[in-house]
């Protein structure tokens, strides 16, 4: 993990002094609230419904079992002994006090964590692969670039103040864990025909109302060359860029107007421009960062270990926990272990003081003191030896985290829609709960096999609903809640927009929809296929017919 | 001339210091008592509720204020659902928020 | 209104010109982009003392045939987030290699001062009563992420691998 050096503390500690100014300032009144508003953004904390919220960042979403307690510590000191874990693998707290955060950024600069850029128009946490550094099918670890573009995106003088916030998400990995083409920037690690590390560089994806799907604008570019090239294309959308209207303001929509190959083109002149002026790092410091992420020494074990099978072979829901919960490791006989924050009753993505101490202990434990937090709101417990599952297992289930729903329907990302969020036109959570209700069948979802579904409570998408094979969007409907099913989205490597099947329904109507859609691929399927291959087979006729015919 | 208004109107903001739904009373406190809010059915009324809640917010007491629909059956409460939901905290945390009175009582004085 | 000192560069006073107007002889004056566009050829014949006004939205292209001539561009914000205005500037420095003073007015705030400082602007137009806060703003950070305008091409990452780094990491600046 990266670790601090002088210069970062220097910054980080100025930065916290710098807001607790700003917030005495505010409560003086020397600030507006509408000057005010943007600073306490780019430190996070948003006014919502029924308080302050303070977003902090994880920074491509790894942590270390020290900031986890932290984490949870300052849940039970400032908050109301939870937090919840976000799309943009951050964690967000629902009740701190304004005049209590300059506190709680102290607390957290203590463990070297910050909660800067994680809202306002600038550019956001760099997002990346859950399994990073640690799984099987990489080229290469992309943390250490994700660090390098945090350092240099940190307090940029040029584009801090962007026409919109602005997204960034890299992988490394065949299969794409972080939807990098929904975003504002994707990157995916490649090998040239000479071995050399660089990136694809595809832009203007997003969600909100208008989803786009990424393009490709740079086949491979030189990892050397990353930041000039991320600071070219930032300059020409931070100039060209839309503020006449929020809504059409992010990248996307200047790249669908240019054109991607005209996007490409401005951004390969301005590059050419300014590679020579000192942007990117020297090498050494590349190297210096990606010393912080040198994999740890693990001994090759056997894949086979015959107390894990014998113990699946007696525990139904810990033989689906080790098919749907564990990734394969890039070392022999151990695995990257995804903890579900999709409990049935829980609120998605939402753990408890307790769980957050517990979660860091058995990281402590098993998986080298590290944890992550993937943009579909589980905790990740890297680098776990294969022979220590059935353990790990039965300490989770007794701390109400034994579920074994990974990648299946009811590991749902869902928005805190109107239950907290100030956005909101419906609630989201409800939703979800009614809908694993419904589904509350380990079997049963083992049979339906992978299945995506996601919920947003408003059209800003937070909810990742365009990128679901299930979306579900809340809508105000003359002042009810009102809620539209999409169809066939994905946010993986064969990324798609979700299509709207029909009209919406009401809150208890959803959920029967979900279920006759959910049947008619179960009647359909066939083979093997998934959820998704066969609506792309099919097509929505089918499901129409099924979900508004019937009655 | 005050505008139009659509039934009964009280005034809802968050506090700045901490966030919390409040209310502005009769006498233009602040409470998250929300029967205790004050009801205005007048154009006239609904702009006396606002000019006195726009000077709270330049005495940075409170934040984005605004008039909203009020029922009035035995108390007042706000008509529409998002505003029903800051009055009474998540839906799917009945165990917080405001709608705990007895939690929300000791700390509930009444700055102005 | 109080003229804040980001860059230390020594400030000249303009006086900005009416529409149509045109300077007396050796006068120093303040034109918009426009009037420049308009009259430049009898501007620069009375005085060679001449500032540009330009609006956030300006693409810096217009300002090219002009920045070996002027000494002053005023950078007008309508509003503080209008990061055009930084990109106009890196501009300005960058492309055009202009050296004269570059400067903000309209709607900005102190905690921008940096931000200001090391995108190429020397000086803020601002309210009396922020004084104080720009100044402190200016002292907040000793050390940035990125290669800008006031490191003399040294972000913290070179700074980490060059001699000087043991000073540069405790110093703040100011």
């Amino acid at each position: 993990m990266y670790a601090y050096d002088t210069f970062d503390r220097n910054i980080i500690d100025a930065r916290v002094a710098e807001f607790r100014d700003q917030v005495e300032r505010r409560m003086k009144g020397e600030l507006t609230e509408e000057e005010f508003r943007p600073l306490r953004l780019m430190n996070g904390l948003y006014l919502q419904l029924h308080a302050y919220m303070l977003r902090v960042a994880v920074p491509y979403g790894t942590m270390s079992s020290k900031q986890m307690h932290r984490l949870a510590d300052i849940a039970t000191k400032y908050d109301k002994g939870y937090g919840h874990f976000t799309t943009r693998q951050n964690i967000q707290y629902n009740w701190p006090k304004l005049v209590e955060t300059p506190d709680i950024l102290t607390e957290l600069a203590d463990v070297e964590m910050h909660a800067h850029q994680t809202s306002g128009n600038c550019i956001r946490n760099t997002t990346t692969d859950q399994f990073a550094g640690a799984t099987r099918d990489e080229v290469e670890d992309p943390r250490p670039y994700a660090e390098l573009i945090r350092q240099w995106s940190t307090f940029h003088p040029e584009f801090s103040f962007l026409p919109r916030k602005f997204k960034i998400a890299i992988t490394g990995a065949g299969q794409d864990r972080a939807a990098v083409k929904w975003h504002d920037i994707g990157l995916i690690l490649r090998k040239n025909t000479e071995g050399e590390i660089g990136f694809e560089v595809i832009v203007g994806g997003g969600m909100g109302r208008t989803p786009v799907i990424g393009k490709t604008i740079r086949e491979f570019l030189p990892e050397a060359d990353l930041l000039s090239y991320l600071e070219a294309i930032l300059r020409v959308y931070n100039e060209q860029g839309r503020r006449d209207n929020k809504y059409k303001a992010r990248i996307k929509i200047l790249v669908d107007a240019l054109g991607a190959e005209e996007y490409g083109r401005l951004t390969e002149a301005e590059w050419h421009k300014i590679k020579d002026q000192h942007i990117d790092v020297p090498e050494e410091e590349v190297a210096r960062i990606k010393a912080f992420f040198t994999p740890p020494p693990l001994p090759v074990l056997s894949d086979d270990v015959e107390e894990v099978d014998t113990f699946a072979r007696e525990n139904f829901i810990f033989k689906s926990w080790l098919e749907n919960n564990t990734n394969p490791h890039k070392v022999l006989g151990h695995v990257n272990v995804t903890i579900s924050l999709k409990p049935h009753d829980g609120i998605p993505g939402d753990a408890t003081d307790a769980q957050m101490h517990f979660v860091a202990d058995l990281a402590e434990k098993y998986s080298q003191s590290e944890i992550r937090v993937s943009h579909e709101q589980n905790l990740i417990l890297p680098h776990v030896a294969k022979k220590d599952l059935p353990e790990i297992w039965k300490a989770l289930d007794a701390n109400g985290l034994g579920s074994a729903n990974v990648g299946l329907l009811t590991d749902m990302i869902v928005c805190p829609g109107m239950d907290y969020c100030a956005l909101a036109n419906a609630r989201s959570i409800p939703i979800g709960q009614a809908i694993a209700d419904r589904f509350d069948d380990i079997r049963r979802l083992q049979d339906i096999g992978p299945l995506k579904l996601k919920i947003s409570g408003c059209i800003n998408s937070c909810g990742h609903h365009h990128a679901g094979h299930i979306g579900i969007l809340g809508v105000d409907r003359r002042g009810e809640e009102n809620y539209q099913i999409s169809l066939g989205g994905s946010g993986a490597e064969d990324a798609t927009k979700a299509a709207l099947l029909g009209p919406g329904f009401d809150e208890h109507g959803i959920v029967d929809a979900v279920e006759k859609v959910v049947a008619v691929y179960l009647g359909e399927r066939e083979e093997g296929e998934e959820f998704l291959a066969t609506y792309r087979r099919l097509g929505p006729t089918p499901f129409k017919e099924a979900v508004y015919d019937a009655d | 001339m005050a505008k139009k208004i659509k039934g009964p109107q009280l005034i809802i903001a968050n506090r700045l210091d901490d966030g919390r739904v409040v209310f502005m009373t009769e006498n233009g406190n602040w409470t998250p008592d929300v029967a205790r809010a004050a009801v205005a059915d007048t154009p006239e009324g609904v702009e006396a509720l606002e000019v006195q809640a726009s000077t709270s917010e330049k005495s940075n007491l409170v934040v984005d204020t605004q008039a909203v629909p009020a029922e009035t059956g035995d108390a007042a409460f706000p008509a529409h659902m998002k505003q029903a939901m800051q009055a009474k905290g998540p839906s799917v945390r009945p165990d917080l928020g405001y709608q705990v009175s007895k939690t929300w009582e000791t700390d509930a004085q009444e700055g102005n | 209104m109080t003229l804040i000192n980001l860059s230390g560069i020594h400030s000249e006073t303009y006086r900005e010109l009416e529409n149509d107007e045109l300077p007396a002889t050796g006068e120093s004056v303040l034109v918009s982009l426009g009037q420049l566009q308009e009259n430049s050829t009898s501007i620069f014949e009375l005085t060679s003392s001449v500032g540009v006004i330009v609006n956030t939205e300006t693409p810096y292209a217009d300002l090219e045939e002009f920045v070996g001539r002027v000494a002053f561009v005023d950078i007008r914000f309508p509003v503080f987030g209008d990061g055009r205005g930084f990109s106009l500037a890196v501009r300005l420095r960058k492309d055009f290699g202009f050296k004269g003073e570059i400067r903000a007015s309209g709607h900005v705030l102190p905690d921008q001062a940096l931000f200001l400082l090391r995108a190429g602007f020397d000086s803020v137009d601002a309210p009396d009563e922020r004084h104080e806060a720009f100044e402190a703003a200016l002292k907040r950070f000793g050390a940035f992420y990125q290669t800008d305008m006031i490191g003399h091409g040294k972000s913290v990452a070179h700074l980490r691998h060059s001699a000087d780094k043991d000073k540069s990491a405790t110093q703040k600046a100011g």
